[in-house]
């Protein structure tokens, strides 16, 4: 497959010089690839590692020995004797050109733009761009306009990088944008009666270089520099794709993905994206209850504790979106409460959608089911939900504890509702409020997928650490984390309390499937579940 | 030897662009020897033996473009003919699409065989409405005659012609920008490598050639590398059609040896200077091609002397502006074309090209700074060779050449308050009051 690859199963190598010195690199590198090995950053606007070359932006152009005239890097390979200079007089005077010309039309609405502060405009204008502007004339006027349902253009900020054409041929398949018009006029449209409106849209305003694709979502909501940002896994479906999650003063106000090139690439989609409104619905649950009065949240966790010390055998009902960590709490105290049992309900399958690129969307709208399955065993999940209602009402036990997690899932429904209200004792955590709570004897706000901390287990068996994206202490509410645990520690089943990777070592100690993983190998592309970090004993404390 | 006409010789004929008129002057004669007759790698061989130069603008030798195309390939191969005809001041292919098509798919066929196509497009530009008409009259009637189709001529191979019809663009005639508006896209040019003979159109290897190219090819076959290399200069030779146009009193295409002077060109065919003025400036080879000055005009053109005189012969369209002619205005215009034309993918042009149009155009209306001139070619300098195709260079060498070489033009327009035209019309403008900066 790769043009580099020999015979004997070795990379074959190039030797070329950079600035000067001798270098080598896997031969079939590009330029600005094989100077990046080497701490050389060459600028680009239109490059992007997830789409083709278009190479017109001009702003990476380096001098070459092979070339009167400079050369782009971003799609000229390395090449035996090949020799590079990144800052010579020709390399630096072309590259100052690109930013002169980028700017002499552009607008340089930074104070208003949402992209200030993390524009590539405004950071090679920084470093190569001129001081002023030899730019007497007009400037040009192109339009704004809504594109789609989520995203605008904003066309005086175009620099027609055509990065969000490239991404909707090549990455959705959809093919919605397209450049109009010719030469200084050319910006970014929609067709006629064609908005863009596919479920990966949203990373166009991603992978934008300027402020000119604009999300709705997200316009005049922040200014970039100000948000805190935290490494977290989307928990919309089973692919996991890795998110950042970014807050201001406590609020959320944007997920963007981030690179991992075995689970999501570079993009996310739009459900994942937008879902996290769902953390401030009208529904969301925020209050404890204890059979419909109102508990603060101390009482809330006391109440807990006393209705579980008094149970006989329970009913523990999980649900995919619980983390390994929680799951393992859930496995600690069920061992405690002789006769228990656990088992769960998986909301309905929705669609699976995979694209050109070899993005997928699964049609598991869950994180976690591969967790449960490695703690609990492959049972865990009836696939007929009335059947284990049935089995609930049936059986002698008193006591429920249902997780009722997903902020996407409408809740369980109706036949659920009943066979918890007949329990004795039903004590649910749950994310949003609705008719499955009544009658509970204790209702328990629950955290949304976002705000959990812990590990994930994705379709593809790759366990994936997630980040809570709030800072520690700052929780609304309890966590189930803290609040699994300070029971436990109530229950004199454990002495005190662990972060989740504490959590999680205690769980790898127990469990086979999960040895000799621990938090802080996962790294950012995670494991998979069956590659053990290097260095790890396999034997990794199986007892 | 004195020179025949090849490519024009019958065009005052009424009937001159029928198949009939053409067969009984021999036509299509050589095609069908070559088909049957010829092995493709000696065709090859006998057009770069006769130095055979593009005449679509650019001068590649044509036989060493063909042997670029790979011989063993398990994709179709393509023939696209440039047609497009779009550099300002350029109208020769009209004359052959339109007097004399057979020639045109004779010199198609040749091609073909040369490097084993089956299907040649002829892209069109738009405007051409009746040399379509009578491009599709003659791939009709060879059609009809068994020249085109399944066994072309007798010689077994199947060769099909279709004409397509761009949509005027500038951009659709540089070639791979050709190939992409063919392939049904927005007309714009794509990187390279790889060049159109190892993945041309439809992503297959392709031969682009212009009309005039192919037209040359049945008289080679006819006479031979060496007597062909005879006409005009070794390295460029042939006939060849210059169209003359601006201000001279019998403007229109002349077809002549290679390396005629132009001088001879203006003065004895197309009858001089008009009106009895003085000659000021001619643009030798469309109006990419820089500038020469009146004093200059003493060059022959063919490729290498035109490229010795620091300009390019290029189309060949030849554009003489008589001593009234203002520089600036002139300019103008051609930046307003180029700026129109651009098509905005590399930053450079896209950019470039408008904000030059806006500065000549500025000087020309009054507001014009002397600092102005520096910052013209400061910009001509930022765009040369920085873009994916030639187009940025050509509106460049214009604007550099104009504005050295006719400096005083310049000076003029930016102390009086505009171009004399612009003055005229706006009598009580104040020039000079540029605050900008
Ligand atoms: C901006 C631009 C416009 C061009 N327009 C034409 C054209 O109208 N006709 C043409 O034959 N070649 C045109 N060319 C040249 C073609 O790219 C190409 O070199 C030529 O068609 C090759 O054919 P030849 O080798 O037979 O000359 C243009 C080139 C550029 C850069
Ligand atoms: S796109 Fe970048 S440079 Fe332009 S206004 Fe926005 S932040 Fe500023
Ligand atoms: S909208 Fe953004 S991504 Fe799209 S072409 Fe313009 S600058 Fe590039
Ligand atoms: S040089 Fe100009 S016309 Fe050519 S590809 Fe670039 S922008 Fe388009
Ligand atoms: S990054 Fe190389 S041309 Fe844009």
């Amino acid at each position: 497959m790769a043009e580099n690859q020999t015979n004997d199963g070795t990379v074959a190598m190039t030797s070329w010089q950079l600035n000067g010195q001798e270098v080598e690199n896997p031969t079939g590198m590009t330029i600005m690839e094989a100077a990046k090995e080497h701490g050389i950053e060459i600028p680009c606007f239109c490059y992007h590692p997830g789409l083709s070359i278009a190479g017109n932006c001009r702003i990476c152009m380096v001098e070459s020995n092979r070339s009167r005239k400079p050369v782009i890097s971003c799609s000229e390979k390395i090449a035996d004797g090949l020799e590079i200079e990144t800052e010579s007089e020709l390399a630096v005077s072309s590259r100052n050109s690109v930013m002169e010309f980028q700017l002499i039309n552009h607008p340089l609405d930074c104070p208003v733009c949402d992209k200030a502060g993390e524009c590539t405009l405004q950071d090679h204008s920084y470093e190569h761009g001129p001081d002023r502007s030899r730019f007497v004339e007009d400037k040009n006027i192109r339009h704004t306009k809504e594109l789609g349902p989520n995203i605008s253009i904003w066309g005086n900020r175009c620099i027609v990088c055509t990065r969000c054409i490239r991404f909707c041929d090549e990455i959705s398949g959809t093919s919605e944008l397209c450049i109009v018009e010719r030469g200084d006029r050319s910006v970014v449209d929609v067709f006629p009666e064609i908005p863009i409106d596919n479920q990966l849209a949203g990373n166009t305003v991603d992978i934008c270089p300027v402020g000119a694709l604009i999300s709705h979502d997200f316009k005049y909501e922040a200014r970039v520099w100000n948000m805190d940002r935290k490494d977290s896994v989307c928990g919309g479906c089973s692919r996991g794709c890795n998110v950042e999650v970014e807050t201001l003063d406590g609020f959320v106000k944007r997920l963007m993905p981030r690179e991992n090139l075995e689970v999501n690439d570079w993009w996310m989609c739009d459900e994942g994206r937008y879902g996290w409104r769902h953390l401030y619905a009208d529904d969301r649950l925020s209050q404890a209850t204890r059979d419909g009065t109102a508990l603060a949240d101390d009482s809330a966790t006391a109440a807990l504790e006393q209705l579980l010390s008094e149970s006989g055998p329970v009913a523990f009902l999980i649900d995919p979106f619980l983390t390994c960590e929680e799951m393992h709490l859930v496995q600690g105290l069920a061992a405690s409460r002789p006769g228990s049992s656990v088992g769960g309900w998986l909301p309905e399958d929705g669609i699976a959608a995979n694209f050109p690129s070899g993005f997928k969307i699964s049609a598991a709208k869950y994180p976690n089911r591969a967790g449960a399955e490695h703690i609990f065993g492959d049972q865990v999940f009836g696939n007929d939900a009335t059947e284990l209602q049935k089995a609930l009402v049936s059986s002698d036990f008193n006591t429920v504890v249902a997780f009722c997690g997903g902020h996407l899932s409408s809740g369980p429904g109706e036949s659920w509702a009943k066979a918890l209200s007949s329990t004795p004792t039903s004590i649910i955590f749950s994310v949003k409020s609705g008719p499955w709570l009544e009658g509970a004897s204790l209702v328990l706000p629950a955290t949304a997928p976002i705000e959990k901390d812990g590990t994930w287990i994705n379709e593809d068996g790759r366990l994936q650490r997630t980040r809570s994206c709030w800072n520690p202490g700052t929780e609304p509410f309890s966590v189930e984390l803290v609040r699994l645990q300070t029971l436990q520690n109530a229950l004199g089943i454990r002495g005190r309390s662990l972060s989740a990777a504490g959590i999680f070592r205690e769980l790898a100690a127990n469990n086979d499937s999960f040895a000799g993983h621990n938090h802080s190998d996962l790294g950012s592309p995670g494991l998979l579940l069956s590659e053990r970090p290097a260095g790890i004993a396999m034997d990794g404390g199986s007892e | 030897m004195t020179f025949r006409k090849i490519l024009t010789q019958h065009i005052a004929e009424d009937d001159c662009h029928t198949l009939s008129f053409y067969q009984r002057n021999g036509g299509y004669s050589q095609a069908q020897k070559s088909l049957k007759e010829d092995q493709p790698d000696d065709l090859i061989e006998l057009v770069k033996a006769a130095n055979l130069r593009g005449r679509g603008g650019a001068g590649f030798p044509t036989g060493v473009k063909w042997s670029f195309v790979p011989k063993s390939s398990d994709k179709p191969k393509y023939l696209v003919v440039n047609a497009d005809e779009s550099e300002p001041g350029t109208f020769k292919d009209r004359v052959i699409m339109e007097k004399n098509p057979h020639l045109l798919l004779e010199g198609i066929l040749i091609c073909c065989k040369a490097v084993n196509i089956q299907t040649a497009y002829i892209y069109i530009r738009g405007e051409f409405v009746f040399a379509t008409q009578r491009l599709q009259q003659a791939i009709d009637e060879a059609y009809e005659a068994g020249i085109l189709g399944n066994d072309c001529l007798g010689s077994g191979l199947s060769i099909d012609v279709t004409v397509h019809r761009g949509a005027g663009a500038y951009i659709c005639g540089e070639e791979t920008g050709m190939l992409t508006s063919l392939e049904g896209d927005r007309g714009q040019p794509k990187l390279k490598p790889p060049f159109p003979a190892i993945e041309g159109v439809f992503g297959c290897p392709t031969v682009v050639n212009n009309v005039e190219t192919l037209a040359n090819l049945p008289y080679i076959l006819e006479i031979g590398a060496e007597a062909y290399c005879a006409i005009g200069p070794e390295k460029s030779p042939g006939p060849k059609l210059f169209c003359v146009s601006g201000h001279v009193e019998n403007p229109g295409t002349f077809e002549l040896p290679m390396g005629i002077p132009l001088r001879k060109l203006i003065d004895e065919h197309a009858g001089g200077v008009w009106k009895g003025r003085k000659l000021k400036a001619v643009i030798p080879g469309g109006s990419s091609a820089h500038v020469l000055t009146a004093d200059e005009c003493d060059v022959a053109m063919d490729i290498e002397s035109l490229t010795a005189a620091g300009t390019m012969l290029g189309s060949a369209g030849i554009i003489v502006m008589d001593d009234s002619t203002c520089m600036v205005d002139a300019l103008v215009n051609l930046m307003r074309f180029y700026h129109h034309e651009s098509c905005g993918q590399c930053t450079p042009c896209r950019e470039g090209t408008g904000w030059l149009e806006k500065i000549v155009h500025r000087i020309a209306h009054g507001d014009g700074r002397m600092e102005d001139l520096d910052l013209v070619l400061d910009v001509c300098d930022r765009m040369v060779g920085k873009t994916i195709c030639a187009l940025a260079d050509a509106a460049a060498f214009p604007a550099q050449s104009f504005v050295t070489k006719f400096q005083d033009d310049f000076v003029a327009a930016i102390q009086n308050g505009g171009s004399p035209a612009w003055k005229k019309r706006h009598p009580s403008a104040v020039g000079g009051t540029a605050s900008h900066g």
